[in-house]
């Protein structure tokens, strides 16, 4: 047992020492003698495993490659996002120094600061301008696109503004054409439902005037506080109210509070002014802008079809210039075709025509026959008007001859 | 052939497999060495002169595709493997951290082995290599040793009628 267990320990040795003996053979070999050996073990025993660690590394590549396109899709998402707010800041920001621009002077630029609380419909604003700038209280406050508010507290740097979604907010204001006037309310049921909704009512306006949908709203000037011409809103719909004698109607207004970032505050010497000019000026421009680029798009869409006419002339005329290039039996073929073709159009405007000229003179004939019909009821009635003017005639011949007789009669 | 036997070659061939399919995929510069788990796992179950031929078959496959140092895994992996059912022979126990340990040492051995055998680096970076690479990687590889052997225990008891 002992000498069995000898033994297989010295086999065992002799085996590790075989091994070392082989692999230090196998690092001693000559490069020729080598690349040859690992080739055959990497194309007989190791190729399965060859296989598994190459698609491994595919797999890893692709890996990675599906991880960077996320990335890089992710950070353009990103841009993009960044791009599209940049730009409404930086339409915002061009429309304000526009209306700056056409407002010349009497007003201040105030940065809008929205609550820290988050509101469902926001009422004020923090403005960052103050007395210091020349803001008093019931500054009105506008926008580009229309009335926006006036400040209710102002101090030296800063000032908080009521918007037009405040219960205490009120306008005088009137149609464009300057027909019907009224005053400006919030509408308060939906406002303070929580809809994020922002709607007028614009009250007290005379039953006998009807505002049709559409119709834009004006500041009137009237009551000192905004100046005349500023947009409000536009009418919706108009509103059923207890109050028989005057309407009540529905604004969609010019505004949206909650994306007001920056404003205009006006100030007591331009809000004795009238700036109906202002903001006129401004649909005019993007009536212009807008012909324009229609305009644009027209002349677009005509050379469009310039070039497709085009194309197809040229198309045409290639076909046609192809044509002779065919060998002479082909050409013989198509002359004859040709011909086969004139003579069967020929046949076929020839039918055509003694159709056309058959449905013509049957036409012709109908129409005769219908005048002929005409002219005999035409003839008949008037004879039919003889023959009672005759009767009639005769009637009266007959009256008068026995009448005669009588008196005659009656004479003797 | 023993059911014993065929268990041990089948988990082998998972560790096999593992080596050439989930280490490009991690593709970290300390990888899991799943060759040495492999023949760490079948030479504590074999008989050393065999586990230095096992080593020395994996060792071969290994430098097939290193032809560079062909040679220098088939001499570090016979080593390891003799080394492991030797040891194995005279104090090893069923015991996890133990079994880490030993997986450890012996992958540091073996790149101990194949970096001065294969001549690939000298001065500094061999010692870099042997000390802080050679070192982390042993350590992953134990970590990872010591899971495949856990989870694969349950294959592994012997049924007893």
């Amino acid at each position: 047992m002992a000498r069995a267990t000898r033994l297989s320990s010295r086999v065992d040795f002799l085996l590790f020492i075989g091994c070392l003996i082989a692999a230090a053979v196998a690092l001693v070999l000559p490069l020729q003698m080598r690349d040859p050996l690992a080739e055959v073990l990497r194309r007989s025993v190791v190729a399965p495993l060859v296989n598994l660690q190459s698609n491994a590394e595919r797999w890893h590549a692709a890996w990675q490659l599906s991880e960077e396109r996320t990335a890089r899709l992710d950070s353009a998402v990103m841009r993009g996002f960044n791009a599209v707010a940049l730009q409404s800041e930086n339409d915002e920001l061009r429309k304000l120094l526009g209306l700056g621009a056409r407002l010349h002077t009497g007003f201040v630029p105030a940065e809008a600061v929205h609550n820290a609380v988050r509101e469902d419909v926001v009422t004020t604003l923090t403005l960052t301008a103050g007395t210091r700038a020349g803001i008093k209280v019931y500054s009105p406050v506008v926008s580009p696109e229309g009335v926006v508010g006036l400040v209710q507290t102002a101090d030296p740097s800063i000032s908080i503004a009521i918007l037009f979604s405040h219960p205490d907010f009120r306008a005088s204001a009137m149609s464009g054409d300057g027909t019907s006037f009224g005053i400006v309310y919030p509408h308060l049921q939906q406002s303070l439902g929580g809809t994020g909704e922002y709607l007028l009512e614009l009250r007290g306006v005379p039953f006998r005037t009807t505002l049709p949908a559409g119709t834009m709203i004006y500041t009137s000037g009237l009551g000192g506080t905004f100046p005349r011409g500023i947009p409000i809103g536009s009418v919706l719909r108009e509103l059923k109210t207890a109050e028989g004698w005057t309407r009540t109607y529905l604004l969609q207004p010019s505004v949206n509070p909650a994306k007001v970032n920056s404003v205009m505050v006006l100030t007591s010497q331009r809000s004795t002014q009238k700036v109906d000019n202002v903001w006129q000026m401004v649909a005019r421009i993007d009536s212009a802008t807008r012909s324009v680029a229609s305009s644009g798009d027209s002349l677009v869409r005509r050379a469009a079809a310039d070039s497709a006419r085009r194309a197809a002339a040229d198309s045409l005329h290639r076909v046609q210039a192809a044509r002779p290039a065919t060998d002479s039996a082909a050409r013989a073929d198509s002359v004859r075709r040709s011909a086969a073709a004139q003579t069967d159009s020929a046949a076929r405007a020839r039918a055509e025509s003694d159709s056309a000229r058959a449905a013509r003179a049957a036409r012709r004939e109908a129409a005769r026959r219908d005048s002929i019909r005409r002219d005999s009821i035409r003839r008949d009635s008037v004879r039919r008007d003889s023959i009672r003017r005759d009767t009639v005639r005769r009637d009266t011949t007959a009256r008068r001859d026995s009448a005669r007789r009588d008196t005659t009669t009656h004479r003797r | 052939m023993s059911w014993n036997a065929v268990r041990t070659a089948v988990i082998c061939a998972i560790l096999i497999v593992l080596h050439y399919t989930v280490r490009p995929l991690l593709a970290w510069n300390t990888s899991i060495d799943f060759l040495i788990i492999a023949l760490m796992f079948g030479a504590v179950r074999m008989r050393p002169g065999l586990a230095a031929l096992f080593g020395f078959a994996l060792g071969l496959v290994s430098d097939s595709l290193s032809p560079g140092a062909f040679g220098a895994a088939a001499l570090g992996m016979s080593t390891v493997g003799f080394g492991a059912s030797w040891l194995k022979a005279v104090f090893f126990a069923d015991n996890l951290p133990l079994n880490g340990f030993f997986i450890f040492l012996g992958k540091w051995i073996f790149d101990l082995i194949f970096v001065v055998v294969g001549h690939r680096m000298h001065g500094a970076e061999l010692l870099m290599q042997i000390v802080v690479w050679s070192s982390l990687s042993a350590a992953m590889t134990a970590v990872a040793g010591v899971l495949a052997i856990a989870l694969l225990r349950p294959l592994m008891e012997v049924r007893t009628a």
